[in-house]
């Protein structure tokens, strides 16, 4: 057992960390979006294209960089922490492994694409006919716009393939988040490219990875966050000492480190888990979107330690809980998942005790 | 990045595995939850702590001429996990053998070291350890309990409480002032005390549950040798904060109490459904299990990062587990007494509700804990 990243791992971490920093620092990158623009590719994607950050996924025999959920999960992470905004999980997550998924390996290049993916319990929201054409509708859609490239599950008779449309029918959907784009995609009788038969459980799998990754981006953010608030703390000086030094304020921050904490290890485990093929991985995945909302309480902590200032428009604080708060509600609410992951605690831990 | 254990680790815990399910009996498991409530419960694990020495199991972490095994940080790991999973009790002398026993290898006589180690690993004798006074909890620096050198002895005279075991200890490691004169940290020293000498008396003292689990001890002019002196003299606060000590995997501990706390309480619960008292279908008790099992499996492996991991980031992981941990039993107490308590009124989870208080108050408070942490991880001044 070894739970510390390797050499290159670190490296991986730095190099994107450092490429963010140079082409999309959070005031000129995440500021003109909340202000109301929309993202476009631009000189951060190119450069993390040049990386191979988006091919992470990839396999090596097709081009990309032949990596897991590890070092996708360390991407994700300073994706969160810059709050870029390029379209990176749905593109070099759940772009890649549902096309890889239905046989139809998926390179991004320096593109970007979008899954169609349904909420868990819900069938897919496409239907492909006898013509080959594909009807149907999804909202929530991760990336769509931006995405060049769309793939949507449908059904074709029984089973569910992959089809890509190009820049069709998407409708960006307002939301709390101006880093994160979703939209509505929808499309009648369009023309499509089948990529091939998804099986069994295939779709569930992708929404897995999709899940840890998106975790990981929100750690990122909430990392961020706790570090300008307790830089805050340190240098806020009133009743003639550092706000820090003050207990109250000391807890909320511990508290606010223990989730982070808490997540980072949920991450690593999940992230393991889905390279390894352990029998947790589902779980694991399900249990980091249990935690989706008390991780958006790091964002709380951190507003509520930088007062009034925190409380502006101008300060950075509110876009980081912004981001939080898009992965709280991402895929239904937390509490839905705790519910399941219940559900799974009732059944696994008797069985454990029946093998014993 | 690995989370799996290497084929000799494995192996070790198959062996051990194979002992447990040949050797543990219900009545050792029985004991084992009901300790400290009854001198035939401690009868049963002292015998229990005879029979993993006599089987070598007993105080692996210690080195192998002590009568250890050694093991490395994976094999006291996977150690804790199998014991408690199996039901195992936890050594009678728990403190004794990772904290006390190391500063003995460390600093004691020849003597000290064959007359007290073996007999400590086998709770022949019980130890007890003298550090919380009735002004000095969370704030252990500012002990009274003094010892003043006179001829060939020391002079003990003062007060301890909350000490685990005291009303039934043949030996404590006692912390007293012996300089009165200089900075706090540096004037404690720890004296190996036998627990029969006049002047000691020990009065057991019922917890909030009703059992007796520890004692106010009171020392009045108690003569101790000299030769007691355990570590260098003025520098007991390193022996107090066992930086010596070979446990590596306690953390393990934390976790894997509550995997048992928590499949104990699925399995009552389920029980309880079958009698029609309560509904495991209702959203609003699976959500909250689903949180604690969430809690959980993110709190292994803060803790697993403690034991594996280096440097800062095990020390802060540390840490902040002792909080995790310490909250999230309780809240698995508190679920199985919202949930069980009017049907079983005074039986385990009614118990549990009440014990778990302890967690975050024992071995330094919550808030004492996040001081720590605040100041030594996030880097805020003090005041």
């Amino acid at each position: 057992m070894n739970l510390a990243p390797s050499d290159e791992q670190v490296a991986l971490r730095d190099t994107v960390r450092r490429a963010l920093a140079a082409e999309a620092p959070v005031a000129e990158h995440a500021r003109p979006l909340a202000a109301g623009g929309t993202w476009a590719p631009d000189r951060a994607w190119a450069r993390l294209a040049g990386l191979g950050a988006l091919d992470v996924l990839v396999p090596a025999s097709r081009g990309g960089s032949g990596l897991g959920m590890v070092e996708a999960a360390i991407v994700a992470e300073e994706m969160g922490r810059a709050l870029h905004a390029g379209p990176w999980l749905a593109t070099a997550v759940a772009a890649v492994r549902a096309a890889g998924a239905a046989g139809a390996p998926f390179a991004p290049g320096d593109g970007t694409a979008a899954v169609a993916l349904p909420w868990p319990g819900h069938d897919p929201g496409f239907v492909l006919d006898a013509a080959g054409r594909v009807t149907g509708a999804q909202d929530h859609v991760l990336g769509a716009p931006p995405a060049g490239r769309l793939l949507l599950p449908a059904m074709r008779g029984r089973e569910v393939v992959l089809v890509a449309v190009e820049g069709a029918g998407c409708a960006a959907e307002p939301g709390v988040d101006a880093t994160t784009s979703l939209g509505r995609v929808a499309v009648d009788g369009a023309g499509c490219e089948v990529l091939g038969a998804l099986p069994d459980g295939a779709l569930d799998a992708v929404r897995d990875d999709v899940l840890v990754a998106w975790a990981a981006d929100a750690l990122g953010a909430a990392r961020a966050v706790l570090a300008l608030a307790v830089e805050h703390a340190k240098v806020r000086h009133q009743f003639g000492q550092p706000i820090g030094a003050f207990q109250a304020v000391q807890h909320l921050l511990v508290d606010a480190l223990e989730t982070v904490e808490l997540v980072a290890g949920g991450v690593l485990h999940a992230a393991w888990a889905a390279d390894a093929g352990d029998g947790e991985r589902h779980l694991a995945a399900l249990r980091l979107k249990a935690f989706a909302a008390r991780l958006a309480t790091v964002g709380d902590i951190a507003i509520q330690v930088l007062g009034g200032i925190g409380y502006t428009w101008e300060h950075d604080a509110h876009l980081y809980l912004r981001r939080l708060l898009g992965w709280s509600v991402a895929f239904g609410p937390a509490s839905s998942y705790q519910v399941e992951v219940g559900r799974r605690a009732k059944m696994t831990r008797v069985s454990e005790r029946e093998e014993a | 990045m690995d989370f799996r254990l290497p084929p000799p680790v494995l192996a070790f815990r198959d062996r051990l595995r194979a002992w447990l399910a040949g050797n543990l009996t219900d009545e050792v498991r029985a004991a084992s939850r009901r300790r400290g409530a009854g001198d035939d419960a401690l009868a049963v694990l002292r015998a229990w702590d005879r029979t993993m020495a006599d089987a070598g199991w007993a105080a692996i972490s210690w080195p192998v001429e002590y009568g250890g095994r050694g093991a490395s940080a994976l094999e006291q790991l996977v150690f804790t996990e199998e014991t408690i999973a199996a039901g195992a009790p936890t050594p009678v002398n728990v403190i004794g053998i990772n904290n006390i026993a190391p500063v003995i290898m460390q600093y004691g006589t020849e003597r000290q070291r064959r007359e007290l180690l073996p007999r400590m690993v086998r709770a022949d004798d019980i130890w007890c350890q003298g550090m919380s006074e009735p002004d000095a909890g969370s704030d252990l620096a500012s002990l009274r309990t003094r010892a003043v050198r006179d001829g060939d002895d020391f002079v003990v005279t003062g007060q301890k409480t909350w000490t685990s075991n005291g009303h039934r200890a043949d030996w404590c490691a006692l912390f007293v002032r012996t300089d009165p004169d200089v900075p706090r940290h540096r004037g404690i020293s720890c004296l190996v005390v036998d627990m029969r000498s006049p002047g000691i008396e020990a009065r057991p003292l019922r917890t909030l549950t009703g059992d007796a689990e520890f004692a106010e001890v009171f020392f009045d002019d108690v003569r101790v040798p000299a030769a007691a002196l355990l570590g260098p003299l003025d520098g007991g606060w390193a022996v107090a904060t066992s930086t010596l000590s070979h446990e590596r995997a306690g953390a393990a501990r934390l976790y894997a109490m509550i995997r048992v706390r928590l499949r104990d309480l699925v399995e009552d619960l389920r029980t309880a459904e079958r009698h029609g008292l309560v509904d495991l279908d209702d959203p609003l008790v699976l959500a909250r299990l689903g949180e604690l099992d969430t809690r959980l499996a993110f709190l292994a492996v803060l803790c697993l990062r403690s034991i594996s991991g280096a440097g800062d980031d095990a020390s802060g992981a540390a840490s902040l587990a002792k909080t995790v941990w310490g909250e999230l039993e309780q809240d698995v107490a508190t679920l199985g007494h919202d949930l069980l308590g009017a049907h079983d009124p005074g039986g385990r989870w009614s118990v549990a509700r009440l014990s778990t208080r302890s967690l975050t108050i024992a071995g330094g408070t919550t808030q004492v804990n996040k001081n720590v942490t605040a100041q030594r991880v996030l880097g805020l001044p003090r005041r």
